[in-house]
């Protein structure tokens, strides 16, 4: 699965750059992340709960930063792998400062998804990452904006991550968004309730499991 | 004489148990003390593998044992190939490379076996297998059939030189000759469907070792009893009869279930003897999807050479097959594929080459139909580019080209998948083509019809295709027939039953001879403890071959009784009848001896024995034909097409099918309904996909699309021939795959015709509703 894409930070390059340094804040911004820890320079163990469709479970993996150009360029290699299967992935992201004081930040990457991930959930895995991708940096822009509140006015960081539900809600916007305009709208608009639902019920499950 | 049982559509014997929840499958097995199994499968397709870390998996509470390859020391070893490659074909070369139950080096494909769990329970068994995890080199995945022969492709087996796992070339006439004499050559790129099995019921296992008797005793869903029982027997180095098979009953078979030196099959046993414990394991459905076999994907460059007028004076075709990581099952489906290209036709020259290809996907073995369909879709969908060439119409194309009745018996050169050259052994293709064209009023619906629907902006078309089924191959089966002291009769083979009225058609075929109701012939199937000869359930072989047993030995029997009786009645045996049960003096209907009395007097008292007696009134007897007996027929549909939504309904559906003398005509509908529906999934519904990494994408129904009774026709209407096969006396052919392998062709046909303003070209076996939408849109763009 390839992946791009581009996306505007209102801050500066370097409150940036100091963001994706920070574990806490990246696993906030990863729904289903349990814990983000840095091992090594440049190198970092998670754990998350990973939840596409029908499959669920814990998954463990590891990341490294390469090719570090501070602040302007990295790439990201990294996996994981559990239960619901593994994951690999590379990929590219450059930051480059706006004339405007923003950061766009660009990335482009290739993503290998295996085992029931792929087999079983594959039919809501793009919908997945894309909102996983987008929620992801709706919680980094609110980090950046209480970071850069909080160092302007000398105050502790305030800031809250997203919950599961709200990303949740999100997953079944997007799958409903990225069916309407395609050609095969007519023949799948009955589904589009039942994945609803399902993505619902197991995400209530999860909850009263305690999950 | 009693009124003949054969050809008449008694009800089902085995309805009742079946109906009313009362037969016990595989999954009803409990046997105090039992502990359960889970499999660990490869969630990579192509790997090294580093470690298998079971550790933490041993650790959990109820866990009583995981094993790898590694645990299994010597155990370990590839399984034997459940069917070699035929020596009959000269230059053919093959590559074996058969199952590994579980792997130990390398894993070829995502869902093969890399770790077993026993536990007390399956939620134990399931939650440990979380807890194994693999240390692995990804290496990279083939799954392309072209480019996996390329040169420095990764190799599946890294001690072949290439993936090219047999290539074959079988050639009748000249095809130089036909290219030389034709005035065009007509070139098509044409690939079929990868589909699977998909039966309700997944397979299972469950084994129990007997100490008192050193007797294995297994219960398997497998399609072949004997094959599996003797693989274990050789496993475990035990005599044969110390591994007691028996078939509980099976929900659906589909061809995957014939696989056996598997990982259940070889480790099972293994673990039941070890822990001294009766061990169970069941299939879900995932492990179905990744794991069991399925069938169907190949690619063919297919020409064709003809004359002006249509007449088609030669084929070549040389097609890629993928086999899968592994070729356990030979050759079987490329060689049928061969052997049914041009199996309804005239062709003078062929020249037909199999390239087999490992590949890092399931393993492939036959589903029904087993590479029928798709020489049949090739040849069928050459038929209709000549005849769009040629200005001709489907039918008058093939009405050219076909076989006639005084050409059979037809030699058609090609060896097929029982070694054997391929002979047409009787039939009339021809009247097969007319009955269906007169059913569906072709002539009415191309020249009346569709004019004013056309006119109208509606999209219906028409398709027609002829299609043989090569059945009852060998290599043989065998069956004894026993009449007890009550009078009721007793029959055991080794074949194996997943659905398709064997209970009910050969104790028919023991009444013919017999004279006893059908309802009272006791049918035993799959039980290695009480019959132990025979091969298995595939190429629609069972009610010819082991149909013509137990037909045999009926016979014995009746001669046995009409001797037994002759003497106690003191009458000569041409003067005697046998009915109801009983044998009776013909014309002195009060005089008579029960079948019953008869099996008491064949058990001989203290001083009543003669030399050369042999107990019982039964026999055994066996059959092997010399070649398959091949049934044939005619399918057209008439199918409604909505461009828009790509919605398609199936108008009209009417098959001509010859299957020989039609032991119960209601059973022989059912095989031809389950198969039709069967062909309509694979045309319009069914479809396995991998993604570029190898990993199967449509390992559920949610993704793996399974046509509902809502998607059929509103009715199959099914037209009879009987041509008897001259090959057994009963005149029999197989009908199992018949519906399975034809639907792709005529659909594709019916299809370019409804679309007509699009001059579609199809030449691929499957058309989903969204390729086909796809497919509509890019020809009007082009």
């Amino acid at each position: 699965m390839k992946i791009e894409g581009t996306h505007n930070f209102i801050g500066p390059r370097e409150a940036v750059w100091d963001m994706f340094y920070d574990p806490q804040v990246l696993a906030s911004a990863l729904p289903g992340a349990q814990k983000m820890d840095m091992v090594n320079e440049n190198e970092y163990k998670f754990d998350m709960n990973v939840r596409v469709g029908p499959v669920s479970g814990a998954f463990s993996g590891e990341m490294q930063l390469e090719n570090v150009v501070k602040p302007t360029s990295l790439t990201l290699k990294g996996g994981g792998k559990g239960a619901p299967g593994f994951l690999n992935g590379i990929g590219n992201v450059k930051f480059d400062e706006q004339e405007d004081g923003t950061t766009l930040m660009s990335y482009e990457g290739e993503v290998n998804i295996g085992g029931a991930l792929a087999s079983v959930g594959q039919r809501m895995i793009d919908s997945v990452a894309k909102s996983m991708i987008r929620s992801g940096f709706a919680t980094l822009d609110a980090a950046l904006a209480a970071r850069l509140e909080a160092k302007a006015t000398g105050t502790e960081v305030d800031f809250k991550a997203p919950t599961e539900a709200e990303f949740a809600k999100s997953v079944a916007k997007d799958m409903v968004g990225g069916l309407t305009n395609t050609a095969e709208t007519k023949l799948v608009l009955y589904i589009i309730p039942l994945v609803v639902a399902l993505i619902l019920v197991a995400f209530l499950l999860s909850r009263c499991s305690g999950g | 004489m009693t009124e003949s049982t054969i050809s008449k559509s008694f009800k089902r014997n085995e309805d009742p148990r079946l109906l009313t929840g009362n037969s016990t499958y595989i999954d009803d097995i409990e046997i105090a003390g039992m502990l359960h199994v889970a499999i660990k499968r490869s969630d990579y397709a192509h790997a090294r593998i580093i470690k298998i870390d079971v550790e933490e998996a041993r650790k959990l509470p109820g866990v009583v044992a995981v094993y790898t390859a590694e645990d299994l020391g010597d155990y370990w070893r590839p399984g034997p190939l459940q069917v070699p490659p035929p020596t009959a074909i000269k230059g053919a070369k093959f590559n074996a490379r058969p199952l590994e139950c579980i792997a130990k080096h390398k894993i070829r494909f995502s869902g093969e076996p890399v770790a077993v769990v026993v536990a007390e329970n399956r939620y134990i068994a399931e939650d440990a297998l979380d807890l194994i995890s693999l240390d692995i080199e990804q290496l990279p995945y083939i799954g392309d059939l072209e480019k996996a022969l390329e040169p420095g492709a990764a190799l599946v087996h890294e001690d072949l030189e290439s993936n090219l796992a047999a290539d074959v070339v079988q050639e009748v006439g000249s095809w130089e000759k036909a290219v030389s004499e034709a005035d065009s050559v007509l070139k098509k790129r044409i690939v079929t469907n990868h589909v699977a099995g998909g039966a309700i019921e997944n397979r299972g296992f469950v084994a129990q070792w007997d100490e008192n008797l050193n007797i294995l005793n297994c219960w398997a869903t497998t399609q072949g009893p004997i094959p599996m029982r003797n693989s274990i027997a050789r496993y475990l180095g035990l005599l044969e009869n110390q591994v007691r098979l028996m078939n509980p009953a099976i929900g659906g078979g589909f061809g995957p279930k014939i696989m056996s030196s598997q990982i259940d099959d070889v480790i099972i046993p293994w673990i039941a003897i070890k822990l001294k414990r009766p061990i169970k394991w069941i299939e879900d459905r995932r492990e179905n999807f990744l794991g069991t076999t399925s069938e169907r994907d190949q690619i063919h460059y297919a020409e064709i050479a003809y004359k002006k007028d249509g007449t088609i004076l030669g084929v070549k075709d040389v097609f890629y097959h993928n086999t899968g990581a592994y070729d356990p099952y030979g050759m079987t489906i490329p060689l049928n594929t061969q052997t049914h290209t041009i199996s309804n036709y005239k062709i003078p020259n062929f020249y037909s080459q199999i390239k087999m290809v490992f590949t890092n996907q399931m393993v492939v073995t036959p589903v029904r139909g087993a590479g029928r369909s798709h020489g049949i879709f090739v040849m069928e969908r050459l038929m209709d580019a000549v005849a769009k060439e040629t200005g001709l119409d489907p039918v008058e194309i093939r009405r050219k080209n076909m076989l006639r009745a005084e050409d059979m018996p037809y030699r058609t050169g090609v060896i097929g998948q029982d070694f054997v050259e391929n002979v047409l052994d009787s039939g009339d293709y021809p009247a097969a083509l007319e009955k269906t064209f007169e059913a569906i009023e072709y002539e009415k619906f191309k020249q009346e019809i569709q004019p004013k629907l056309r006119a109208e902006g509606k999209h219906k078309g028409i398709g027609i295709v002829m299609f043989t089924e090569g059945t009852a191959v060998g290599p043989y089966e065998g069956a004894k027939v026993m009449v007890g002291v009550t009078g009721k009769v007793n029959v055991v083979c080794a074949y194996s039953n997943q659905g398709q009225g064997h209970y009910t058609t050969f104790a028919q075929i023991v009444a013919n001879q017999l004279g006893v109701k059908v309802t009272d012939v006791n049918v035993v199937i799959g039980d290695s403890g009480q019959w132990q000869w025979g091969v298995g359930a595939f190429a629609s072989r069972g009610i010819t071959l082991v149909g013509t047993a137990i037909h045999q030995a009926s016979v014995k029997v009746r001669v046995k009784a009409l001797g037994i009786a002759s003497k106690i009645l003191s009458t000569p045996e041409e003067e005697l009848e046998l009915e109801d049960g009983v044998v009776r003096v013909a014309d002195m209907p009060e005089k008579f001896v029960t079948l019953g009395d008869l099996a008491m007097q064949a058990n001989p008292t203290r001083g009543t024995v003669e030399p050369g007696m042999e107990p019982g009134l039964e026999a055994a007897a066996y059959y092997g034909p010399p070649h398959g007996a091949t049934g044939f027929g005619c399918l057209g549909m008439i199918l409604d097409v909505d461009p828009e939504t790509a919605r398609v309904k199936i108008d009209r559906l009417v098959i001509t099918d010859d299957c020989g003398t039609p032991v119960n005509p209601m059973i022989v509908d059912g095989q031809i309904h389950g198969g039709l529906q069967m062909g309509i999934g694979e045309a319009f519904y069914e479809n396995l996909v991998y993604d570029e990494y190898g990993q199967l994408l449509t390992a559920s129904f949610m993704d793996y699309l399974f046509p509902q009774a809502s998607d059929m026709p509103a009715k199959f209407e099914i037209k009879h021939m009987v041509t008897p096969s001259p090959l057994n006396p009963l005149g029999i052919k197989g009908i199992g795959e018949a519906g399975a392998i034809c639907v792709m062709p005529c659909f594709m046909q019916a299809l370019e015709d409804a679309l007509y303003e699009n001059e579609l070209s199809i030449t691929q076996s499957f058309m989903s509703p969204s390729k086909l939408f796809h497919y509509v849109q890019s020809a009007k763009n082009a």
